[in-house]
């Protein structure tokens, strides 16, 4: 990591929701900034606005204020330059693992022998090599998510923007791709931006934990995890890890409790 | 296996009862006739140049018929499901219009194309159209949102997201959407062919029908049977092949 090369740079993000009754303020002028090789973790209780945040930096939904910048060059729209991995189950059923990865080098025209190539590369990346030919339904929800990042790692941006992507998986699974995550992202030195509600995986994989307000969603601290670099699994089991769980779970605590209550009252009460 | 027995001997009684009716002589001559006299008409048929002159002149209507409602049809539905307001505003009158028996409009078509295949393929054509395109903007609307975000996240022009996304991700709705656009277009076009027409198998079932030759008039029937089974299993080999990799 080299934090003196400034990536991408999120300056005072505003956005708001318009709806018949009311405006909901999801995003509140937040700003940050991603050095090259960093692993930025946002991390916030939901309702705070981290979807929306994902949405506005990926380009998918335009701000009410505020701009988005990879390398100094300003965003206007989905940008090859960030690549957006989804929450949700987001392969292609109908394509084949190798043709789901070669879906954005096709549509950027790439040649067929550099398509092959790459799509190799990144399989092997994310341990997928020899399930070329599987179609996703053959695949564990693991794996699907492994193909789904490798297919925007394919694109080779700047930015790896990640919007909860473990989170459709169970636990131990959870637990064995996040390391397989970690593992590629220092092989790469990829420049990430990850969004979750877990802590741990905010610990696990980051330098430095962003912690989000319940809604309206504002930067409420940032955190620095000085944990070494490589990392591997086992520094779950740290000493240190636990104390910057505890920390994080220390800024956060009084804001899901805000959510729960919020969430609570919107309740229909028996009489 | 046990369920083909089962089957073969449902057809084999169906095909006893028959003759066993047509032997009994107990309802008017012929208007049952017996297995044999439709098997040599059948003989009859396919030996006959006209027949297949006729059979052609439907093929063709048929083709054309599925050609332009299913084409108008697909996109139709992509509009509509694509656009929440079209899809709002116009879709009441297509739900509406959709189960009503078109063949009132064909003294319209006839007006419009004239008596020969022109009024014929309308028919066929506006038939096929409703089915297809409801069945494209359900389609549409059910295909998974996040399979849209990523076509979009990695800039996927209009045509990209149509031809990588929407037609794949709704191929089965669509192969379905077909099979129903044929068979109805296959239904428009004799029904029309019996009403009006001086060639196609609408008109030779017609032709038997006013001369009195039964055997010959099942005979067609059981072509068009055939045909339209033939048809059905091609589409569904077709979605076959598509639903494969699940």
């Amino acid at each position: 990591m080299n934090a003196n090369v400034e990536v991408l740079r999120v300056e005072n993000i505003v956005k708001r929701f318009v709806t018949a009754r009311e405006t909901v303020t999801a995003v509140h002028h937040v700003s940050f900034t991603v050095a090259q090789g960093e692993v930025l973790a946002i991390i916030g209780p939901s309702g705070c606005g981290k979807s929306t945040l994902f949405n506005v930096i990926g380009g998918l939904v335009k701000g009410d204020e505020g701009s988005v910048a990879v390398e100094g060059r300003t965003m206007s729209g989905p940008d090859p330059a960030i690549g957006m991995v989804f929450q949700e189950e987001s392969t292609f059923p109908w394509r084949t693992v190798a043709d789901n990865v070669a879906f954005p080098l096709e549509l950027a025209g790439l040649a067929k022998k550099e398509r092959i190539e790459r799509v190799h590369h990144y399989l092997q990346l994310v341990g997928l090599k020899g399930f070329e030919r599987h179609h996703p339904a053959q695949l564990s929800g693991g794996m699907r998510q492994r193909v789904a990042i490798a297919r925007t790692l394919a694109f080779a941006p700047k930015v790896l923007l990640m919007d909860e992507p473990f989170a459709a998986l169970d636990e131990q699974t959870r637990l064995l791709l996040g390391d397989k995550v970690l593992q590629i992202q220092q092989e790469l030195a990829q420049t990430t931006l990850l969004i979750t509600h877990s802590i741990a995986e905010a610990v696990q994989l980051s330098d430095r934990v962003l912690v989000m307000t319940y809604r309206p969603g504002r930067v409420k601290s940032i955190v620095d995890i000085k944990l070494p670099r490589p990392r591997t699994a086992e520094i779950i089991g740290s000493k240190e890890f636990g104390q910057y769980v505890a920390e994080i779970w220390n800024d956060l605590r009084d804001e899901a409790s805000l959510g729960m209550k919020d969430a609570e009252a919107h309740l229909p009460k028996a009489d | 296996m046990k369920l083909n027995l089962l089957r073969l001997a449902i057809l084999g009684s169906i095909l006893l009862f028959w003759e066993a009716v047509a032997a009994s002589g107990l309802l008017f001559r012929d208007v049952v006739p017996s297995l044999l006299k439709i098997a040599s008409a059948l003989g009859h048929l396919g030996v006959n140049a006209d027949f297949y002159h006729n059979l052609s002149a439907t093929a063709g209507e048929v083709g054309i018929s599925l050609a332009i409602g299913g084409s108008i049809g697909v996109v139709a539905g992509l509009l509509l499901g694509g656009s929440r307001l079209l899809g709002k505003s116009f879709e009441p009158y297509i739900h509406y219009l959709g189960p009503t028996p078109k063949i009132i409009f064909f003294p319209v078509m006839i007006m419009w194309f004239g008596i020969g295949p022109g009024s014929k393929i309308a028919m066929g054509a506006i038939s096929c159209f409703f089915p297809v395109a409801l069945i494209t903007a359900a389609g549409m609307r059910q295909i998974d949102q996040v399979l849209i975000r990523v076509g979009r996240s990695f800039r996927a022009s209009t045509w990209q997201m149509v031809t990588k996304i929407y037609f794949p991700a709704m191929r089965h709705p669509m192969l379905n959407g077909l099979r129903l656009g044929f068979g109805v277009s296959v239904i428009g076009v004799l029904l029309a062919e019996t009403k009006l027409s001086n060639r196609g198998l609408g008109f030779l079932v017609m032709q038997s029908y006013s001369q009195f030759d039964m055997p010959g008039m099942y005979a067609l029937l059981l072509v068009v049977f055939a045909l339209a089974i033939l048809v059905n299993a091609i589409i569904s080999r077709l979605g076959g092949l598509a639903v494969s990799e699940i």
